[in-house]
């Protein structure tokens, strides 16, 4: 089953990893964040040997979106950030484990100082089966 | 013959000729490429000519004699002392002739499948591998079927193999104590690729590629390797009746049909005759199997010319010994529908009280889907509705979802809201 892990943070200024530049994330010492990120990295490692990660990426400052809106006239582009919130989309990864518990597991390894992590179940094509 | 035949023709070989070239050399990557390279050269041959009269017999050679050279051309370039290798030529690598018994041939293609299924794999890799070595499909096609990318599913199979050759399995059958708990694996692997795989188009333009009917073509063989393990029979038996359904299954718009509202004239009967006779060849003297209890409950419905015909209490009894070898929150969910077709709406729903109760089984689909179906059995209609709503936002197969929203919407006759009784999802 795939399940997206979606990274929602304010990282200021824009930054990966998020946690570092976020303002919980800065309040650590680099001890902290290195420590963070061998794990993080053997987690990724993990992921790769098992075959459930598929794939992932950080994403830029949502100051570089373009939002399209919809009209009867046509499409109407405007500059991002999509929302005025806080938190803002930083990073997803696409997983593909044997049940949810296992994402719960894989998931709650994500969770870092100033954001918060949202595990959500990918939909699938085929039909249950009648 | 056409292209996809010539496709159909060689993938059906390759197990095979895998299995016959593992046998001498235990070095499944050589074997794997070898083979491959064999299929690319029958691609460029066999067009123009049509294929040889022994197609198995031809790749064998080639893919032998491939494996040969990749192996001095290794050896030469190592630059070390050669070691003592079997120097096998390629003629004693060649199938055996037609006449002769295929027993051996038969024997290596279900070492091959008992491999595939090593307890050291993980379940995934498991199924991965075995379409791969044994199905013969390409990793592009598998990766479509689970749709994933392809470099994933690349890297699955080379670890899967990689892993194999990392606790040293061997090419040869395991042993007599194993064997029942390896073949069980097996079964499980086919299961999955049966239920879980969906139908992906080659994009070639070549056949639609359906992981049931693999699944199926694979049992079968399974089955004909042994025929008196009534889980493979009773697995077999229960692929057959659940696909025979599946021109009913959908309506042409992608959208579900409920088993007691399809058109079983739609069913596939030859499938179900099949189904039904393997069923009745696995009920044994001795204990019973959970896939050959789930193929006699397929075997109920189909053998009910419609679904007021069913015979709800012989489900029912069955459910009840299912429940006792492989309890399960789906062997629970569907033995509280068959409680209710026999005792009454009320009495299934007593049964998915405990289940409402639970953290993880509250975010299933199904739980709030029958427990909607056996509110809407019992006239609570709005009650009904909720549930069928709760389903919708849980589920996670796009035509389920479909299916349980427009069930949410749906009024009863007579309601002012009611949209002329046609099922329709709110906009």
């Amino acid at each position: 089953m795939k399940y997206v892990i979606l990274i929602h943070a304010n990282p200021d200024p824009w930054g990966h990893p998020s946690s570092r530049y976020t303002a919980e994330g800065r309040a650590l010492p680099p001890e902290h964040h290195d420590e963070m990120d061998r794990q993080f990295d053997a987690l990724l490692e993990e992921l790769s040997a098992s075959g459930e990660f598929v794939t992932a990426e950080a994403l830029a400052d949502p100051a570089s979106s373009t939002l399209y809106g919809w009209s009867p006239e046509g499409h109407l582009a405007t500059d991002g950030p999509y929302a005025e919130a806080k938190e803002q989309l930083a990073g997803f990864f696409l997983i593909d484990c044997a049940s949810r518990e296992r994402a719960e597991e894989i998931a709650a390894q994500f969770a870092q100082p100033g954001g918060t992590v949202e595990l959500r179940p990918v939909m699938w094509p085929g039909g249950d089966d009648q | 013959m056409t292209p996809a035949d010539l496709d159909q023709v060689w993938r059906r070989c390759a197990p095979d000729v895998l299995a016959a070239l593992l046998r001498r050399s235990g070095d499944f990557d050589a074997a794997e490429d070898a083979v491959q390279e064999a299929l690319l050269a029958a691609a460029r041959q066999w067009p123009a000519g049509g294929p040889p009269d022994d197609p198995k017999a031809w790749l064998v050679r080639v893919a032998s004699r491939r494996l040969l050279d990749q192996r001095r051309a290794d050896l030469a370039r190592a630059d070390r002392e050669l070691r003592v290798t079997r120097q096998t030529p390629p003629d004693a690598l060649l199938a055996p002739a037609a006449d002769a018994p295929d027993g051996g041939e038969r024997d290596d293609s279900l070492t091959l499948l008992l491999l595939c299924c090593h307890p050291a794999l993980t379940r995934p890799s498991q199924v991965a591998l075995t379409l791969r070595a044994v199905g013969g499909l390409s990793t592009a096609q598998i990766a479509r079927a689970f749709l994933v990318p392809e470099a994933t599913m690349a890297q699955r199979i080379a670890r899967a193999k990689a892993r194999l050759g990392q606790v040293g399995a061997r090419f040869t059958p395991p042993s007599a104590d194993e064997l029942p708990g390896r073949v069980a694996a097996v079964a499980h692997v086919l299961y999955l690729i049966f239920t879980e795989g969906h139908t992906a188009s080659t994009g070639r333009g070549l056949t639609d590629l359906s992981l049931a009917e693999e699944a199926i073509h694979l049992t079968r063989r399974l089955h004909r390797h042994l025929p008196a393990v009534d889980e493979v029979t009773g697995l077999l038996a229960l692929m057959l009746l659940t696909h025979a359904r599946r021109a009913a299954r959908t309506r042409p718009d992608g959208s579900l049909v409920p088993l007691a509202e399809q058109d079983r004239s739609r069913w596939d009967r030859a499938a179900i005759a099949e189904g039904v006779a393997l069923v009745e060849a696995a009920l044994p003297a001795g204990p019973v199997g959970p896939y050959q209890l789930q193929a006699a409950i397929a075997a109920v419905h189909a053998e009910a010319p419609g679904a007021a015909d069913t015979d709800w209490a012989q489900i029912e009894t069955l459910y009840r010994m299912l429940d006792a070898i492989a309890p399960g929150p789906a062997v629970t969910l569907n033995h509280a529908v068959a409680v209710a077709m026999v005792d009454g709406p009320a009495a299934g729903l007593a049964r998915l009280e405990p289940l409402l109760q639970d953290r993880q089984l509250r975010h299933h689909h199904r739980l709030h889907a029958v427990q909607a179906h056996l509110l809407e059995m019992a006239g609570k209609d709005a009650e009904a509705r909720s549930a069928y709503a709760t389903a919708a936002r849980l589920a996670t197969s796009i035509p389920e979802q479909r299916y349980l929203n427009a069930k949410a919407s749906r009024r009863p006759p007579g309601d002012p809201a009611a949209d002329g009784g046609r099922d329709r999802p709110q906009p």
